[in-house]
């Protein structure tokens, strides 16, 4: 495939049914969301970033992009000037008036919308075929698929352990079960205990204390400023009446298991690991410390074996 | 006081007017993408002997696309909310009053929360809603705020307060227990926010309904510099009460349900500018009803310039800016007053 002469725009419908035509080759990307910057990084299309927003922090390369603001109010007129061929934004984090605004300059603006893994596999290879990186898409979204494909054999046997996922300790703000958190916590072996709501439910005391889970859970620097250390929850009231409180079992985990992006697999792996050590033979915490991230994975499918 | 003279209105009104487009141009100047005065007097130039097409596209998209329809509406919002502010602080004879006083913001709060959740393909949801919202909120406090067959100044204060209230705890309740992920943008709304442009298809409805909403306030001032003195001494003067009150309500309330579904709750102006016109100009309504419109659109120009500028390339929503300005400001005049 030529990769720098000029060819017909190609459209595409966007995870949200808009109708939009993308300018081919693809050379100037605009990302609004940092799943979405991780997303083109991990395509060996970061070279073509040419904006992302303030809270972009992965890989650090991301973090020395112009800005073009905060994900909920961006300046359009940065974006704009910025010349993208393509705008990539998520349902989950942008406006939707963002998209409108930018769509009637006249940009190409491809929405995500991933409620599960699978979504942002998908995702990952459409983007990748949008920008002219089809076949390092496949490769990628193949390895992710093979890695939790194996993480699902080694679970299989196991129970899914009953979990709260913490967003928020105060007012205690959970996830819901039409999300993407959600589909990340089952592909680690967990089954959230909040069975009420979609998004981003208030749940109130009285009913963890009766649903007792097992672990909590809280995410890196998502929850890293309200996650106190265990024996803080233990002295608060409510919170110290929590089985898994008295029985530290408390799973931190890295805050990728909230980005649907390339590292979500990590933080699954991670958070399985944490959930079910019975299965993750003792010997293999201590090995992941010595071992390369990037290695780690081969060498725990290894002691599958 | 001074009598009013025409040569004083006009005189008044065109320095206003000065300063706006001052303002105006500053705006057009200043924003996150730097562009120099020469380039700017250069697109000005062009725009002006009507050559748009010979400028780059770059400023083609960030003066005329993004900033000049936003310091537009800007202005026209700015002017709706403190001429419905002026109209609301002589109905319900209350210098407390401002636009949302009587629940027009919650209820079009309310109305664009619901359009959000349940027609979130129609792309006009949220100003549709919001306006619709506000229409039946204006209608039903109109209805709780009579007495006797007439709109009566505390009983309007109070319904409206009430229903204010009520809206707002209605809308917290759905905010918790509605899904639509579109629902969360509108904090952002609530807090008042100009970075949405028009729709191009509501811009001409909306210019024309100002103008009519403004002009009818305006021919009642007369009317209302006697109102204020008190609805007894007014009708022995030969106001027609029950007429003046109804329009200004109506108009006012209007103004307010145009100005929410553009650009959301943006407090302080409708409060403030038509005090501070009062301040510098005196309280004649045959001035202040102009002066306040020509005021609110310099005040809000000003403050959204600020909003997208201060922590660029982030932007604040006005609101917040108009808030943090207004209050000390309010104070201010407060304690000048009492001296």
């Amino acid at each position: 495939m030529p990769a720098d002469s000029p060819a017909a725009p190609i459209e595409v419908t966007d995870e949200l049914g808009r109708t939009i035509e993308v300018p081919q080759p693809v050379r100037r990307i605009v990302s609004l969301a940092p799943n979405l910057t991780e997303t083109v990084y991990a395509l060996d299309a970061g070279d073509r970033l040419v904006g992302d927003t303030n809270v972009d922090d992965f890989p650090a390369a991301a973090k020395t992009l112009p800005h073009v603001g905060a994900v909920l109010a961006p300046s359009l007129e940065k974006i704009v000037a910025l010349h993208p061929d393509l705008v990539l934004a998520t349902n989950d984090l942008n406006r939707r008036v963002t998209v409108e605004a930018l769509a009637r300059l006249g940009l190409a603006v491809y929405v995500t919308d991933p409620l599960s893994i699978e979504d942002v596999l998908n995702s990952t290879a459409r983007i990748a075929r949008l920008i002219g990186a089809g076949q390092r898409g496949d490769s990628a979204v193949a390895g992710m698929r093979a890695r939790l494909d194996a993480l699902a054999q080694r679970l299989a046997a196991a129970p899914p352990r009953r979990v709260l996922f913490v967003v928020w300790t105060d007012p205690l703000i959970s996830v819901g079960k039409h999300t993407f958190l959600n589909d990340a916590l089952v592909h680690a072996g967990a089954q959230s205990v909040v069975e009420i709501a979609d998004g981003w439910p208030q749940i109130s005391f009285e009913y963890v204390l009766k649903l007792q889970p097992e672990y909590l859970v809280f995410a890196g620097s998502l929850s890293e400023a309200n996650a106190p250390p265990i024996e803080e929850l233990s002295k608060l009231p409510g919170w110290r009446d929590l089985d898994a409180v008295r029985n530290g079992k408390i799973a931190i985990v890295s805050d990728a298991i909230d980005r649907p992006g390339p590292r979500m697999v990590d933080a699954v792996e991670e958070l399985a690991r944490l959930l079910h050590p019975e299965i993750f033979a003792p010997a293999a915490p201590a090995a992941s410390k010595l071992i390369a991230p990037e290695n780690h994975t081969e060498v725990c499918t290894a002691c599958a074996r | 006081m001074r009598p009013l003279t025409m040569r004083r209105v006009v005189w008044t009104c065109a320095l206003l007017s000065g300063i706006l487009f001052a303002v105006s141009v500053m705006a057009l100047k200043l924003g996150a993408v730097p562009i120099s005065v020469s380039d700017l007097v250069v697109s000005l130039g062009r725009l002006a002997i009507g050559r748009t097409d010979q400028l780059p596209l770059d400023y083609r998209l960030i003066v005329f696309d993004l900033r000049l329809p936003r310091i537009v509406l800007g202005a026209l919002v700015g002017a709706a909310l403190s001429v419905a502010g002026a109209g609301f602080q002589a109905l319900l004879r209350n210098p407390l009053a401002d636009p949302y006083v009587l629940g027009v913001s919650s209820g079009s709060a309310l109305g664009a929360v619901l359009a959000l959740q349940f027609l979130p393909q129609i792309a006009l949801a949220t100003p549709l809603g919001a306006f619709v919202g506000a229409i039946a909120t204006i209608t039903g406090v109109y209805y709780l705020g009579r007495r006797h067959g007439q709109l009566d100044s505390t009983t309007l204060l109070l319904a409206g307060i009430i229903s204010a209230s009520f809206l707002s705890a209605i809308i917290m309740f759905l905010m918790t227990t509605l899904t639509s992920r579109d629902v969360r943008g509108m904090a952002f709304w609530m807090m008042g926010d100009l970075s949405t442009p028009l729709a191009p298809s509501l811009r001409w409805f909306f210019l024309v309904a100002l103008v009519v909403g403004i002009g009818a306030i305006y021919t009642t001032s007369p009317d209302l510099n006697l109102l204020v003195t008190g609805e007894r001494e007014a009708m022995h003067l030969g106001v027609d009460v029950t007429r003046v009150k109804l329009v200004v309500y109506v108009a006012a309330s209007g103004l307010t349900a145009l100005a929410v579904s553009a650009s959301g709750a943006i407090g302080y102006v409708g409060l403030l500018v038509p005090h501070v016109m009062r301040f510098l100009f005196g309280s004649d309504y045959r001035l202040l009803i102009p002066t306040s419109a020509l005021g609110g659109a310099i005040a809000l120009v000003l403050a959204d310039t600020l909003a997208r500028t201060i922590i660029a390339p982030s932007e604040l929503p006005v609101g917040a800016m108009t808030a943090i300005a207004g209050a000390p400001l309010f104070i201010y005049l407060l304690r000048r007053s009492m001296r």
